[in-house]
């Protein structure tokens, strides 16, 4: 749940990237971190181990600047993927308030993708929330790879395992290339920031 | 799809794969592309073409040993640790000791148990915050497995004069509630008794001859796995021979449903020149014509270094009857070195 600082007039919120080993969440925020600067207010901070792979979480500081009246600061955070980090993986979920689900477009980790959502889905339960409630934004990633030949799932069938339920606004990226990357965090905030005025009547 | 396209369209795949990390999968392409290579045995270069992949494929399986056996919980620098603490106490809307302890207690989450150990002895010292800290620490050392620091530790609670009686017995039963969730045998502890009246002078210290040694330490090694017996001997200086660890093996079948095909296998385990393979009861027809004694002529043993050409002796083969792997079969097999 963000803070809300009346006396400063001062919003905090915690967006969470999630999804699949090796689906591209901590190069979104690497994007978001070269790309974003006005934005950014500190370093990006990456806990990862052997092989890339995120091992506790990536953290990256923004600052969207006064949106009506409000100092509104955003933490962009990414789970760690590989199955066997579960409990770290919900430590990072604690109080979140928006949720970018990247799923790999490789026709190969087809299952991966839905064990991760069947994995956020039971995480969130455990806090009290539900997946079809929160903030979320589903991208699917890796669409540049199509180009170089590489089997990838189509739109249609990702939204049809994915999002069939969720109807959630999904976004074909290339975070490596950054196309989609600005759509995805823009349409997260937004929702996030909607959601968070009705819950704390903020700017009403 | 011309067979040459889809070696090619396998391979392309298998690279990308690796490249993005993805090394199962990346495994799982250069074996088809292997099979699919065998089958069109007349494609001119395709031993050169094969052994090429097998050397990828030991580079894959270097990359997950190495993967698989990093440590998940890292000691980080003290910058990320003051990160973590705070980043994950809320510190909203609660009292400065709620944040103070959960950030002690997020360290202790993301595995940095030394700092949290001392984050916690520090909250020690505030009255609201002793009991849980207290827990906390004795949790980080069972979690460190120094069982004998947390019976110590505890010990010396009952003569520090900032906790009470109450306090104690909370502590007492908490250090006794994990070690029987543990197995240890409580009996063999005889944990210092909290002194009866709070605030009063403890009854003793901790006692010189307090059975703490009989408990088996918690990071007790399992007894070691029983493994062949006949290990062939071959050492070239009198002693104990070295062997290369092997990751996987090819075995290639001169009888069965797999005859005149290498079929590769993980090794699960190896001491020596002994190891284990684990084979998935689905595909019990490749091992069926195996039993104790049955040799192998031909196997290529693939270790992070090098590849082997070798034989071995099949030393058991036994079902798993319980457990995950219930079903599946365990293969020992002795090696013998061509």
């Amino acid at each position: 749940m963000a803070t809300f600082n009346f006396k400063n007039r001062e919003i905090e919120c915690k967006i969470v990237y999630y999804g699949p080993g090796r689906c591209g969440k901590t190069t979104n925020l690497e994007y978001i971190f070269h790309t974003y600067k006005k934005q950014v207010t500190g370093e990006m901070v990456s806990i990862d181990t052997e092989g890339d792979r995120t091992l506790f979480f990536d953290f990256l500081p923004m600052g969207l600047g006064k949106i009506r009246g409000c100092d509104v600061k955003v933490q962009l955070y990414t789970v760690p993927g590989q199955v066997q980090y579960s409990s770290t993986r919900k430590l990072v979920l604690k109080e979140v308030d928006g949720i970018v689900f990247v799923a790999d477009s490789l026709e190969v980790r087809r299952d991966k993708n839905m064990q991760s959502l069947k994995d956020l889905h039971e995480n969130l339960k455990s806090y009290g929330l539900s997946v079809l409630n929160i903030p979320l934004v589903l991208q699917y990633n890796k669409r540049d790879l199509d180009a170089e030949g590489i089997p990838l799932m189509p739109i249609a069938q990702m939204d049809k395992d994915l999002n069939r339920q969720l109807k959630a606004p999904a976004f074909p990226a290339s975070a490596l290339k950054g196309d989609g990357v600005g759509a995805t965090v823009t349409e997260i905030l937004k929702r996030t920031l909607l959601s968070l005025q009705k819950q704390l009547k903020w700017a009403t | 799809m011309d067979f040459r396209e889809q070696i090619k369209s396998l391979l392309k795949e298998a690279e990308l794969y690796q490249q993005q990390g993805l090394l199962n999968e990346a495994k799982e392409r250069y074996r088809k592309a292997t099979d699919l290579i065998k089958q069109n045995a007349h494609i001119p270069n395709s031993q050169q073409l094969i052994a090429k992949i097998v050397q990828k494929v030991v580079g894959l399986n270097q990359a997950m040993e190495r993967i698989n056996t990093a440590t998940s919980k890292p000691q980080v620098s003290d910058r990320k640790q003051d990160l973590i603490k705070k980043l994950f106490s809320s510190g909203r809307e609660t009292s400065s000791d709620d944040a103070d302890l959960e950030g002690a207690i997020a360290l202790a989450k993301f595995g940095q148990f030394e700092r949290a150990l001392q984050e916690f002895e520090r909250l020690l010292d505030r009255e609201p915050l002793r009991v849980a800290a207290a827990k906390n620490i004795l949790r980080c050392q069972l979690e460190l497995d120094a069982l004998d620091a947390a019976v110590d530790g505890y010990g010396a609670w009952t003569q520090d004069p900032r906790f009470s009686a109450a306090q104690l017995q909370k502590v007492k039963f908490f250090l006794e509630s994990r070690l029987k969730k543990s197995g240890r045998t409580l009996d063999a502890l005889a944990l210092e008794e909290p002194r009866k009246p709070a605030g009063t002078a403890p009854g003793g210290g901790v006692s010189a001859d307090r059975p703490a040694q009989g408990i088996p330490p918690a990071s007790s090694p399992e007894p070691p796995r029983a493994v062949a017996e006949n290990r062939p001997s071959g050492s070239a200086h009198g002693g104990e021979e070295e062997y290369l660890d092997i990751n996987s093996v090819g075995i290639l079948f001169d009888r069965g449903p797999q005859k005149g095909r290498m079929v590769e296998f993980d090794v699960s385990f190896q001491t020596g020149n002994a190891i284990n393979l684990i084979i998935p009861g689905k595909d019990r027809n490749v091992i069926d014509h195996l039993e104790a004694g049955s040799r192998l002529d031909d196997i290529q043993f693939f270790s992070p270094i090098a590849i082997l050409n070798g034989s071995g002796v099949v030393t058991a083969k036994t079902r798993i009857k319980s457990g995950p792997k219930e079903g599946d079969f365990s293969l020992d097999i002795a090696i013998i070195r061509s």
